[in-house]
């Protein structure tokens, strides 16, 4: 019983965490700008050593301000890169923006006493270390920006799809750019209580075993979250009963699943597709 | 002029990886899976892992710096896997990009080794010494097993420069799609991972993406044709390491950022060039009308 207490914070952080991101997920797989989560986290890593730099203390509220004023900053001008006729794919951006960062926080650590933890600090979280406190913490940033992007849905959908709102290449940048700076607080916010692969894996990895099968949007993201929500679930099963770390159990498991679903689905028969699709 | 003499080696290095990467660059950018370097990178680096713990069980810990021949077999074996997976699944029943399948595999790959090489603690230390490298510190072996590889993969690339051009030019719309593709499909990425697990191994998993993307991400913004766009980014990234190395020395700093930011800068000079000219453009065709 004692044990269940103790993992009930970090199932519930996972359960909230894994909805969040289905939900953004599904839109950043629509978008094909799969990595830039890593980019973002490591922006807004660049954005404390920055702070840190200008004389705030680490944990300070002053630092977090400093990283997600920088952060909001690069999302800002990487949604006006955003032209018509779209010269280097975005993805590349993402990659040209992600080098950039770590070069700059490799370069910043010089200057910092201790600094080269700070560049590989979120690479590994751990999630059995999630309390009630940063659970909650969670939820009253998430409820609001959830809202943001349920009131916009329509039209956040219809962009992520390519189509341009109210054909004006303006408002449409208006829209990724809600789209980004919800995306990018709810990346900074998660990545340090459960580190990056695990966030990165539960954005991409359910939804895309839940857009291989489904076509409608409603149902991608609730069999994402359910698939999200398993996978954690068995992950913390796994690494408690093998010991080993949870978040890496959780990635590997959800990743392989990702990997199994693709093959089966490249080599079932074709009256299974027919079937699948009619429901 | 000691300095020189000191940073020829390095150079010599930043050259083979940039001669061979712009083209690889512009491949990768093309068919948007720009982040398939790094990935293949941390699924070598599991290889060499599993071998390692399969026949080298003991001081683990120690040991990657000695690249053995069965850590090296065996990241070889992981890479084919790794590209094997990448041709077959871009088919047309898998409707997500490939770059997410990529991903998937990088952050398995990554965390995979971690679990096995000490279930987490000192994972850190070992994925910072991936990322920067130590270019500065080349020795001829290492040199001269970059040359060999470089030099193969560079010249069947060359021979086999159509195949891999058509390939590319019809990864996204399939219409002139050419024969056996699949094989090549799987050639052209087990033979960059041969490239990538010699270079990561030189200038660390950063420096290698850098010269990857930038300065090919240059030449797509201001060219057309593939042998310009090779010319611009070759000149852009060697101008890049040299001026790079040279500062990192004077100013004994890294030299993997330092080259970084240099090849940021002057992608930024590129893309406001190319905005300057569109305006200008514009404007002439305006005041024409």
């Amino acid at each position: 019983m004692s044990t269940l207490v103790f993992l009930a914070p970090p199932i519930v952080a996972c359960i909230i965490l894994a909805g969040m991101l289905s939900y953004f997920g599904n839109h950043i797989l629509s978008r094909g700008i799969i990595f830039i989560d890593i980019a973002v986290a490591q922006i807004a890593a660049l954005g404390t050593m920055i702070g840190i730099l200008l004389g705030f203390a680490e944990d300070s509220v002053n630092a977090q301000i400093v990283s997600y004023a920088f952060t909001i900053l690069v999302l800002g001008i990487f949604s006006l890169m955003k032209v018509r006729k779209q010269l280097l794919p975005q993805e590349a951006i993402i990659g040209i923006f992600y080098c950039i960062a770590l070069g700059m926080a490799l370069l910043l650590a010089e200057k910092i006493p201790g600094g080269s933890n700070y560049i590989t600090k979120t690479i590994t979280g751990n999630v059995l270390w999630v309390t009630w406190k940063s659970v909650l913490g969670c939820l009253v940033v998430f409820v609001p920006l959830l809202i943001i992007n349920l009131l916009f849905e329509k039209t956040l959908k219809r962009v992520t799809h390519g189509e341009i709102a109210g054909n004006s290449m303006g408002r449409t940048r208006l829209y990724d750019l809600i789209f980004y700076i919800t995306f990018g607080i709810v990346i900074v916010k998660s990545v340090p209580v459960m580190g990056i692969f695990l966030v990165f894996m539960l954005l991409i990895g359910p939804a895309s075993i839940s857009r291989i099968f489904v076509r409608s949007w409603k149902a991608r993201i609730i069999w994402s979250w359910i698939i999200g929500s398993l996978g954690s679930l068995a992950g913390i099963y796994v690494s408690y009963s093998m010991n080993i770390s949870n978040g890496p159990a959780i990635v590997s498991l959800i990743g392989i699943a990702a990997y199994i679903a693709a093959f089966a689905k490249l080599y079932m028969k074709r009256g299974d597709e027919k079937i699948i699709t009619t429901n | 002029m000691l300095s020189i003499e000191f940073i020829l080696l390095p150079f010599v290095g930043c050259l083979l990886i940039v001669l061979i990467n712009v083209y690889f660059g512009l491949h990768v950018i093309k068919r948007e899976i720009i982040f398939i370097d790094i990935a293949l990178a941390s699924i070598a680096a599991l290889g060499s892992a599993v071998g390692m713990i399969l026949f080298e069980s003991t001081h683990v810990e120690h040991s990657h710096e000695a690249h053995g021949f069965l850590p090296y077999i065996f990241s070889l074996g992981f890479i084919s896997l790794a590209s094997f997976s990448f041709t077959l699944l871009r088919h047309k029943r898998i409707p997500i990009p490939l770059e997410a399948i990529i991903g998937i595999a990088y952050a398995v790959a990554t965390t995979l080794t971690v679990i096995i090489l000490d279930k987490g603690a000192g994972g850190d230390v070992h994925v910072h010494d991936m990322l920067i490298g130590t270019i500065l510190w080349i020795s001829g072996h290492q040199l001269t097993r970059l040359a060999i590889v470089v030099i193969i993969v560079g010249v069947f690339h060359i021979i086999y420069r159509k195949k891999f051009l058509s390939l590319t030019e019809s990864f996204h719309d399939r219409k002139n799609i050419i024969k056996k593709h699949k094989l090549w499909d799987f050639l052209f990425y087990f033979s960059f991972g041969l490239v990538v697990v010699e270079a990561v191994n030189i200038a660390g998993i950063l420096t290698v993406f850098a010269f990857l993307i930038l300065p090919a991400s240059l030449s797509v913004i201001l060219t057309g044709n593939w042998m310009t766009k090779l010319i611009v980014g070759w000149v852009a990234g060697i101008t890049a390491s040299f001026a790079g190395l040279l500062f990192s020395l004077k100013l004994d700093v890294p030299s993997a950022p330092v080259i970084i930011t240099l090849l940021g800068i002057i992608l930024l000079l590129g893309y406001l060039m190319y905005k300057l000219s569109a305006y200008k453009k514009q404007a002439k065709e305006i005041s024409g009308s």
